[in-house]
């Protein structure tokens, strides 16, 4: 319990720094939807003039980029990113943070067992993460009300939208965390953090662009990609069985090593 | 010349791997392009396309088709990637010192501190060239087999052109942020937020014209792919204004460095 408060009181200041930068980003593209919107009906009778194929070959098929959750989407990208990274960050720094700063030896000497270090610490984090999802769904709920204008929407496909944003953020907090352990030493979190966060970000927009699918799999970007999402009104199977087995898979293999890992204590 | 031969070797590693990713990144892509390279029939289809709706994914100008078109698009994201390279470098190249517990030793060493300064954005400076470098090249020899249509090498250059004042931007501004921050782990997190908002405030820029002037406060907007295969030239006002930044960060830096208390 002790280890647990002693790293909420270092988290919750960043969860919330997190959680605002969230808002922002919210507020920061719902306060140009109408004047958006004004622009794009031209967009959508084009649209609709188009074959199927085409426009499903951009993640666009039956997506009306002027509709709420249509525009919302693109929004939703940027808060992933911003969310991957502060995951990133966290899963590469918790466990590793204590033998960079030469602490480590400190703490895992006093009487405590490794699982109990291992656990309060993700517990942790985890909370952190939580809260920043919370904040996630209340800023894009009080934005789309403030912003959407007379527009209708169905609060369900937002639901369903934010649903999934965490596990979209323990896919990124356990890869980060499953590497920081199998590394001997990690000297910079940030740069593997967003080296992780950028990457798949970059492989999940350019896979679009040339239309190939199999980069799909590899990027959680792609696994929740809020387009085909409106579209089917459900999740990809296939893609959420990927995820979650990743996840498991990473925090298992994870918690065995940091158990029997080497510690590098100051000398 | 010790600290920059010393900070060089420091950085080798992690350019190595930056390198290894890029030809990886290249390779593939490369690859990819062999279903678009001058197909007449994905030209078709891509004509065939809403204009608005090829604005989104900035296709409208570009014919992806051919060399330059793939790359004017491509290359945005190569410039984010350096980009976040150059301010993690430039604010890890002197903060890292005292990550490390190692500020003690450097500074009592008989150079002055103005000096380890220069030094390390040397090294810096040389450790984004040489990656920028590398890109370049490989780039010019996969890109042979496709045979560059005229004009390639020109827009190529001017695309290697303006990453590199971004990344010196970006770099510049990640030396001022390690040399004025006391506690070292929070420049890199403030070098991370202006990573994303101004990469963001690039995205917005295009929404609505009421955001008209954020092409000023961010890096990414300064040389937009599709004007310099327009014109051809890098716009002087954004050379001029990224030239700005780099030396007030930079005095900046050395004056607060010289003379502020380091984290022990």
């Amino acid at each position: 319990m002790n280890i647990y408060k002693r790293e909420m009181r270092t988290k919750l200041v960043s969860a919330a720094i997190w959680s605002a930068s969230v808002f922002g980003i919210v507020i920061l593209f719902m306060s140009v939807f109408s004047a958006f919107t004004q622009s794009t009906d031209m967009i959508d009778m084009i649209m609709q003039n188009y074959p199927e194929e085409l426009l499903q070959a951009f993640g666009m098929s039956g997506v009306d980029i002027g509709s709420v959750a249509g525009y919302f989407s693109m929004c939703l990208l940027f808060v992933q990113l911003t969310l991957a990274v502060q995951s990133s960050i966290y899963g590469f720094s918790v466990l590793s943070e204590e033998e960079r700063d030469m602490t480590a030896d400190f703490l895992l000497t006093r009487p405590v067992t490794r699982t109990k270090v291992y656990f309060s610490k993700i517990l942790a984090s985890l909370t952190a993460m939580v809260i920043t999802w919370a904040a996630t769904w209340g800023s894009t709920f009080f934005n789309i009300e403030v912003f959407s204008g007379n527009k209708e929407y169905d609060p369900a496909i937002f639901v369903k939208m934010m649903a999934v944003i965490i596990l979209f953020q323990l896919f990124f907090f356990s890869t980060g965390l499953v590497i920081s352990v199998i590394l001997k030493k990690i000297r910079g979190v940030l740069a593997y953090a967003m080296s992780l966060a950028f990457g798949m970000y970059m492989i999940s927009s350019i896979g679009s662009i040339i239309r190939e699918e199999t980069l799909g799999y590899l990027t959680p970007f792609k696994y929740f990609e809020p387009n085909s999402l409106i579209i089917k009104g459900r999740y990809e199977p296939v893609m959420l069985i990927i995820c979650c087995s990743v996840i498991v898979a990473a925090m298992v293999s994870s918690y065995i090593l940091y158990i029997r890992r080497n510690i590098h204590a100051a000398s | 010349m010790n600290i920059v031969a010393r900070e060089l070797r420091d950085g080798l590693k992690s350019m190595l791997t930056w390198c290894g990713i890029f030809t990886v990144l290249v390779i593939v892509y490369m690859t990819e392009f062999k279903a678009y390279a001058y197909n007449e029939d994905m030209l078709a289809i891509l004509d065939g396309m809403p204009e608005q709706l090829m604005d989104v994914f900035k296709m409208n100008s570009f014919n992806l088709t051919t060399l330059t078109g793939f790359y004017g698009i491509l290359f945005t994201y190569f410039a984010l990637m350096l980009s976040i390279q150059a301010i993690l470098k430039g604010n890890s190249i002197i903060s890292k010192e005292e990550r490390d517990k190692t500020v003690e030793f450097a500074l009592v060493m008989p150079v002055r501190r103005s000096r380890i300064i220069t030094a390390k954005t040397v090294a810096a400076v040389v450790n984004c060239i040489v990656i920028l470098g590398f890109l370049y090249g490989l780039i010019v020899i996969t890109a042979q087999q496709y045979m560059p249509e005229e004009g390639f090498t020109e827009f190529l250059w001017l695309l290697i052109l303006s990453t590199f004042i971004m990344q010196m931007v970006f770099m510049s501004i990640g030396i001022l942020l390690g040399c004025v921050n006391k506690r070292y782990k929070r420049g890199g997190y403030i070098g991370l937020g202006i990573i994303i908002t101004t990469y963001l405030l690039s995205i917005v820029t295009d929404l609505s014209d009421k955001f008209d002037f954020f092409k000023y406060i961010t890096p990414f907007k300064y040389f937009d792919t599709l004007a310099i295969k327009t014109d051809m030239k890098l716009s002087l006002l954004y050379v001029v204004i990224s030239i700005a930044i780099v030396a007030v960060s930079l005095t900046a830096g050395y004056i607060t460095y010289r003379r502020r208390d380091l984290y022990i």
